[in-house]
């Protein structure tokens, strides 16, 4: 069996108020695999502890009690961090620099150096479709920008493990849908993916497998497709029906043990209308 | 698999627990921050300032050592309180604003240990000092050469029908008024202080919860630095001084550096030479103390709770 992306067991913080006796129970007793390749989904309400478990496992924060691994290695090691990029939620990166700096800034200190690390940058611009912005700087960059060039910056020293919060939080439906695709192709790319975020409908686009926290605690957990769907429905979308052939079908219903639950025509959803509105679905 | 994007094999032996590469990297990238802040700006207003001072000396009727002694006190003052200036306010914006804006998290979810990133900073603003004592000293001393010159000029006029053993006498003793050797141990100190109070920035930043409260503490301990000295000598020379006050005295002088020792303005614009033993002293000094206050630094960043 391969030695899990993201290896969480019995992991507990606690953070203690300044100048009180109380103590917040941020999150208790995770465990929690993410096998190699896959896109695990991390969701919870807000104060649920989704930022401190992905604080943990980047070292950021220490666990009050527990262990927390990166492809084998013990997370709280620096060494561990050569396997991941992290994205925070709304990241404003140093908006002196250009696009092109910043990547060999963050390259540098990964340890990247000359012509190997130039062509790194400018392969992840052309992959974040930034390159006709590589020179600008950072302070006149959009939203949808600076989060692509996070994930480029994220994706430097070729991480085998990529840490991301809220990828789209304040980003137009185009651009979340662009930085979707680019998750979505790192997932084909066979990069590991840890993603936190409100947006439901997206995790359920791009994530195998979703844990969700409350008050600290993992509630549910498991593959996507068995925590969802409703074991003893089924669902049949026909196209061109006629009404003749719905009635033959109610018939046969009617005459099996079967009951026809709900009859609807299928909708698109609000994104791929207002993509298809605006021009953005190209 | 695309092999340019991502491994098949983990880096397991690439990590070195030092690396003077990523220090230098986050020290460039702090001075380039800096300098595109248009930090630098303020060298204008030292250059019109030694400028205008030296223009000011010309109009009244001084002597020649006093417009000299005037040019170095209102130069290597100014220098003193810019650089100064300079390193608490480029320090202290930077480890709470790399907090807020989350950059911080970016860099040390890569494989950048805590005091790297403590020492890349520093020596950032280091460099920064550095340079902009360089640039301050090069203005100093154009001013005070060109005012040379113009004194040795006017003697020369002055001078017509002078014996020439004596007008060459009356200009060598412009010069020994003008440059003297203890000028560089003086700069020196100049830059001392202002990289001791970058550590000490720093060290506040790391347990602050602002800039505005890191500046405060830090010209409140600048404040403190400054008058301890006397401080000190008031309580240990009277009699009947309280023991209590006098522990306090020496806890206020272990913890925080008496900068009286570091003022030797004073002595250049007086004439007095620097001795090599006092300069020693005070340039050790500095050193311990930026190497403490940068080691706590660490120590304190090392156990927050990002």
């Amino acid at each position: 069996m391969a030695t899990p992306a993201i290896s969480i067991r019995n992991l507990t913080k606690v953070y203690p108020i300044p100048f009180r006796s109380e103590r917040v129970l941020a999150v208790k007793n995770l465990s929690l695999d993410v096998e190699p390749g896959q896109v695990y989904g991390l969701l919870g309400p807000n104060g649920s502890g989704k930022s401190t478990t992905m604080k943990i496992v980047l070292g950021l924060v220490p666990p009050t009690s527990g262990t927390t691994q990166i492809f084998g290695r013990d997370s709280s090691m620096v060494d561990s961090r050569e396997d991941v990029g992290f994205l925070p939620e709304n990241p404003y990166f140093y908006k002196y620099l250009t696009g092109f700096e910043t990547l060999m800034f963050y390259g540098k200190i990964c340890g990247l150096r000359g012509a190997k690390l130039r062509d790194r940058a400018g392969e992840l611009l052309k992959l974040v479709s930034l390159e006709n912005a590589r020179d600008r700087r950072l302070g006149g960059y959009s939203k949808g920008m600076l989060q692509r060039i996070g994930l480029a910056q994220a994706l430097v020293q070729e991480p085998r493990l990529l840490v991301l919060d809220e990828p789209t939080a304040g980003v137009d439906p185009a651009g979340s849908r662009e930085i979707r695709d680019l998750i979505l192709d790192f997932k084909s790319r066979g990069i590991t993916i840890l993603l936190c975020s409100h947006l439901l409908g997206q995790v359920q686009e791009i994530c195998d497998r979703i844990g969700i926290l409350h008050r600290g605690e993992l509630v549910r957990e498991g593959k996507l497709e068995d925590l969802i769907s409703i074991e003893n429905q089924t669902e049949l979308i026909l196209e061109n029906t006629s009404p003749e052939l719905l009635g033959e079908i109610q018939a046969l219903v009617n005459k099996s043990n079967a009951r026809v639950v709900e009859t609807r025509k299928p909708q698109t959803t609000l994104e791929r209308f207002f993509l298809d509105v605006t021009g953005g679905n190209k | 698999m695309n092999p340019a994007i991502v491994t098949t094999l983990p880096p397991k032996t690439r990590h070195k627990f030092f690396s003077p590469a990523r220090v230098s990297a986050i020290a460039c990238n702090t001075l380039l921050e800096l300098v595109r802040l248009k930090v630098f700006y303020f060298l204008l207003l030292f250059a019109l300032l030694i400028i205008g001072c030296s223009g000011f000396t010309s109009i009244f009727d001084f002597q020649f050592q006093e417009q000299f002694q005037i040019l170095k006190d209102v130069s290597l003052g100014s220098m003193s309180i810019f650089t100064l200036m300079l390193s608490i306010l480029a320090t202290a914006m930077m480890l709470p604003k790399d907090i807020e804006d989350r950059t911080l998290y970016t860099i040390l979810a890569k494989p950048v240990p805590r005091f790297e990133y403590i020492m890349g900073k520093l020596l950032g603003v280091f460099s920064l000092l550095l340079i902009s004592t360089l640039v301050m000293s090069a203005m100093f001393v154009i001013a005070l050469y060109a005012k040379q010159q113009i004194v040795i000029n006017n003697t020369l006029h002055q001078g017509a029908g002078i014996p020439p053993d004596q007008v060459k006498a009356m200009i060598e003793g412009v010069k020994s008024q003008t440059f003297t050797v203890s000028l560089i141990p003086c700069l020196i100190t100049i830059y001392l202080k202002s990289v001791l109070f970058a550590a000490l920035t720093m060290l506040i930043s790391t347990f602050a919860t602002s800039s505005i409260f890191t500046i405060f503490i830090a010209f409140t301990v600048y404040f403190i630095g400054s008058i301890e000295g006397l401080a000190r000598e008031y309580w240990y020379s009277t009699p009947n001084g309280s023991e209590t006050a006098k522990i306090l005295m020496g806890l206020v002088a272990l913890f925080f550096p008496d900068l009286q020792l570091f003022n030797l303005v004073d002595d250049i614009v007086a004439g007095n030479t620097i001795a090599m033993g006092l300069f020693v002293k005070t340039a050790g000094l500095g050193v311990v103390y930026t190497f403490v206050y940068s080691f706590v630094s660490y120590v304190v960043f090392a156990f927050k709770e990002l």
